[in-house]
């Protein structure tokens, strides 16, 4: 299929999307060389490698990674593909090395991927195989607030230029609660699951779905959250009254949820109160919040998505989800849950413990969205139902640039309450890097 | 629950398939009574480790992430979360059926036993969605007149990346 054709099969104006960008193997295999090969992807986290050495195995999209702090305290992102004969050269989740030795022929790599040592290098190679050609691939690496991108695409724009104003969302969602910059710690363990879908529904679920509100209903009616009052979302117990904002941000295709608050004075509410000691860690924290931040700490981040396949949950529930697309049809997720590294280790485990309770295939919230969107597939595959989109078509036409605050940003592309309004935006962005016209523009970008 | 084992094996036993039958049959309240007040019941992440550092294999107790680390309120808020016909992840409900085997009394002290296990889950959800879980169980249970409670279990799943969307069942 020609990629301007690709592009067609998104109408972000009338919030119709084609089944087969779910489906078909051929545009599957054009994303992941115009999307995610072009893209930079979230790979893990500063704290998860704090020493020399200290490595970690992750996904940057379909291709394996090391992750590793080499020996001059550099974070290196190398393909873990030896360049010999193709085996990966890491064969451990995590550890900490000093080289990588290939265990098939002995080709060894130091941590920055130079290649240092191969076997019969004088004898067999009579020393002229150039070292320097043939060390691990290494990605370009950008290190943000803690967390760690990598592309391979050596043509990139820089990290902070594909963020665009989105760079407000990612680095508050990375503050700790009290609006310290690079707040957050990874606590140990990468959750890693597949899920029988095609990645973008979970990837627009975290865009912003407000509207599957009915998914959650068993959980609302458990109540997870340790306000100790019914609900999974701890900020359910703050009576102060806000907006519901899908802010999406059409020129990287990124986008968050978020409450905004009416009162940039307003007083802290508990949230926390099963847990006397988190209670007092977020008041303080809310105070100094609003002293570190002003105005804009009326702004409560809920989640959002960093094009394409970084998830993020925030407001108390720190998790980082990326989708490894392996088929159109299977989906591996690879999860990261945070806290704020300077908080006591009693806030700690009360938050802990409320992540392991939300999120993931034991999560009580989103085990019913993993149901779903291996669910949908079914209409995705639909032969009878290809002829007709998918209907994201909700709430058409109330998006408004820079808006209801001009601090979102230029580039901010906002609309109210339950919308499918973000999801437009991030498909219209698909659509776009598979060969389509940008369809989101601000009409006059304020000096 | 009729106990007509003699040895102290055999009644482990005869607990821990009821415990799997109650389950099965998803008596889940009934279940939720074999578990003692004060239970734990943990499921750690499992990685790829280097032979020499076995300690890097199973994620830490009451410190990393972990599949599951629960309480008897919690396991109560799931039980009553799959019970409501809300709960979409189980609702219709899967069919379950839970094996244990290669049961052994690893240690006794006072009135708690320290029993090792081997389980096999099936799992069919909705029509074609087949998970399988095996792996090993350590379960600490607390005599209760001439049956037991479950005081702590440990489950250790034979799976790093977890073959199966969701994890809806318990072990």
């Amino acid at each position: 299929m020609e990629s301007t054709a690709i592009g067609k099969l998104v109408d972000g104006h009338t919030g119709l999307v084609s089944r087969s960008i779910f489906s078909d193997q051929q545009i599957f295999e054009e994303e992941a060389q115009r999307v995610f090969a072009k893209s930079w992807l979230f790979v893990g986290h500063e704290s998860q490698i704090p020493n020399k050495g200290d490595y970690f195995v992750s996904q940057a999209g379909r291709e394996p990674v090391v992750v590793v702090r080499d020996e001059d305290g550099q974070v290196q992102v190398l393909l873990n593909v030896c360049t010999h004969r193709g085996m990966p050269v890491c064969r451990y989740d995590r550890g900490n090395a000093k080289r990588f030795t290939c265990a098939y022929h002995a080709w060894t790599f130091a941590t920055n991927g130079d290649l240092v040592g191969v076997p019969l290098s004088k004898e067999g190679y009579g020393n002229r195989l150039v070292r320097e050609q043939w060390g691990l691939i290494k990605a370009k690496v950008t290190r943000y607030y803690g967390s760690i991108w990598a592309t391979f695409d050596a043509a990139a724009a820089p990290f902070e230029a594909s963020l665009g104003d989105m760079a407000l969302m990612l680095r508050d969602f990375l503050q700790a609660p009290d609006g310290e910059d690079d707040g957050l710690e990874a606590i140990e363990g990468i959750f890693k699951f597949r899920i029988p879908s095609n990645w973008k529904f979970g990837a627009e679920n975290y865009a912003g779905d407000l509207y599957h509100s009915v998914s959650h209903n068993s959980v609302q009616r458990i109540g997870i959250s340790e306000s100790g009052k019914s609900g999974r979302h701890t900020w359910d117990a703050d009576p102060s009254t806000f907006r519901i904002l899908n802010v999406a941000y059409p020129a990287g295709g990124h986008a968050a949820r978020v409450s905004l608050y009416d009162d940039e004075a307003r007083g802290y509410q508990s949230q926390w109160a099963q847990s006397p000691e988190a209670d007092e860690y977020f008041r303080a924290a809310h105070y100094a919040r609003q002293k570190r931040l002003g105005s804009r700490s009326r702004l409560l981040n809920r989640g959002g998505i960093v094009f394409p396949n970084m998830a993020y949950n925030a407001a108390g529930r720190s998790t980082i989800a990326i989708w490894v697309p392996l088929a159109p049809n299977l989906t591996e997720v690879w999860k990261w849950y945070f806290v704020p590294k300077n908080a006591p280790q009693a806030v700690k485990d009360v938050l802990r413990h409320y992540l392991l309770r939300y999120g993931g295939p034991p999560g009580m919230v989103e085990q019913d969205d993993i149901e779903n969107w291996a669910s949908a597939q079914v209409g995705a595959e639909s032969v009878v139902a290809r002829p007709l989109p998918m209907n994201y078509a909700l709430r058409l036409g109330g998006g408004k640039w820079a808006w209801p605050e001009p601090w979102l940003g230029a580039g901010a592309y906002v609309d109210e309450d339950w919308s499918e309004h973000s999801q437009r935006v991030f498909y219209a962005h698909w659509a776009e890097m598979m060969g389509g016209e940008r369809q989101f523009r601000a009409e006059e970008q304020p000096a | 629950m009729i106990d007509l084992s003699s040895s102290v094996k055999e009644q482990v036993e005869n607990f821990l398939s009821y415990e799997g039958e109650l389950l099965d049959e998803r008596k889940f309240d009934a279940w939720l009574d074999l578990l003692a007040d004060d239970v734990r019941y943990w499921m750690p992440l499992v990685r790829n480790f280097q032979h020499d550092k076995p300690e890097m294999e199973y994620t830490r107790e009451q410190c990393d992430a972990a599949w599951f680390d629960e309480d008897k309120k919690t396991l109560a808020q799931r039980v009553r979360q799959i019970t409501g016909g809300d709960h979409w992840a189980e609702e219709p409900l899967s069919r379950t059926t839970h094996m244990t085997t290669n049961v052994r009394i690893d240690g006794i002290a006072g009135d708690e036993l320290t029993v090792k296990c081997r389980f096999l889950i099936y799992v069919n959800r909705r029509d074609t969605e087949i998970r399988l879980f095996a792996g090993k169980r350590v379960d600490i249970l607390r005599r209760n007149g001439s049956s037991f409670l479950v005081r702590k279990r440990s489950i250790f799943l034979d799976q790093t990346t977890l073959l199966a969307k969701n994890l809806t069942t318990f072990f």
